[in-house]
C-alpha cells in the first residue's frame, strides 16, 4: 500500500541535487535482464509493461519529466 | 530529447519510449506530484510542449520503475530485443546514443552476413553539451522556485569544488 510519506519522499518539493550518480554506475549491469515494470500509457490510459515493447524490438528508453 | 532520433531510427527497428518520472525541478507551475491525476496532467503538458511523438509511459507515484533503473533525472537505456541491458547512460545525449545505435546496427549486419560475434564488456566516458541557456529556460517553465533552488544547489556544488553528475576526462 503506497503511503503519503513515500510519495512525498520520492517527489521532493525542493531540488537539492541529492541524486546518486555514483551509485548508478554499479546498480544495473550491462548484459543483465532489464527490470520490468507496469506503467500507464499516456495516450490511452491503459496499463502496459516495459517488456511488451522489447519482446519484438530493441528499445531505447529515455527517463525524464517536464521540469 | 530524443524526438529527432526516434524519427530517424524507428525505421531501423528500434522502439523509442519515454518514461515519465518525478519532477526533477519542481516549481510553482509544475510542483511535486501528489496524485496520479496530477502526474498524468504534467505528462500531457510535457507531450504538448515538446511535441513528443514517442509513447509516454507514466511510472507510478512512488517511482517504482524509475528507482529500479537508477532514479536519475534523464537517463537513457537501450534494451535489446528479449530484454537484456545493452547500453545505459546517466544523462541523455543524442551524439552518444547515435554512436551506439550505429554500432548495434553494424553488429546486426555483420551477424546477418555470417560473422560469429560474442558479447563482451565495455565501459566508456561520454561527453555532453552543458550550455546552460536551454536548461535555464526549462527551469523558468517550472517556476521561480525551481530557478532559485537550482541556483542555490549550484552554488553549494561550486563551493565544494565538484558537480556530482560531471566526470573528469
Amino acid at each position: 500500500m503506497t503511503n503519503q510519506r513515500d510519495i512525498e519522499v520520492y517527489n521532493y518539493s525542493v531540488f537539492e541535487g541529492q541524486e546518486d550518480f555514483t551509485g548508478f554506475r554499479s546498480l544495473l549491469q550491462i548484459g543483465v535482464r532489464a527490470p520490468d515494470f507496469p506503467a500507464t500509457l499516456l495516450e490511452t490510459g491503459e496499463t502496459v509493461k516495459l517488456s511488451d515493447y522489447w519482446r519484438e524490438r530493441d528499445v531505447v528508453i529515455e527517463f525524464g519529466s517536464h521540469t | 530529447m530524443l524526438e529527432p532520433m526516434a524519427r530517424e531510427y524507428a525505421p531501423e527497428g528500434f522502439a523509442f519510449l519515454f518514461v515519465y518520472t518525478r519532477e526533477a525541478h519542481p516549481g510553482e507551475n509544475y510542483g511535486p506530484h501528489r496524485s496520479m491525476e496530477q502526474k498524468l496532467a504534467h505528462a500531457r503538458a510535457f507531450k504538448e510542449r515538446g511535441r513528443v511523438g514517442r509513447p509516454i509511459l507514466v511510472d507510478d507515484l512512488v517511482g517504482t520503475g524509475h528507482t529500479q533503473y537508477g532514479a536519475l533525472p534523464n537517463m537513457t537505456y537501450v534494451i535489446g530485443r528479449g530484454g537484456r541491458v545493452l547500453f545505459r547512460s546517466d544523462w541523455t545525449d543524442p551524439p552518444t546514443l547515435t554512436f551506439f545505435l550505429k554500432y548495434l546496427l553494424d553488429v546486426r549486419a555483420r551477424r546477418r552476413s555470417g560473422e560469429r560475434l560474442a558479447g563482451f564488456y565495455v565501459e566508456c566516458m561520454g561527453y555532453r553539451n552543458v550550455d546552460q541557456e536551454k536548461f535555464q529556460q526549462g527551469l523558468e517553465v517550472a517556476g521561480q522556485q525551481a530557478v532559485e533552488d537550482f541556483a542555490r544547489t549550484m552554488q553549494r556544488w561550486t563551493s565544494q569544488g565538484k558537480i556530482p553528475s560531471r566526470m573528469e576526462g
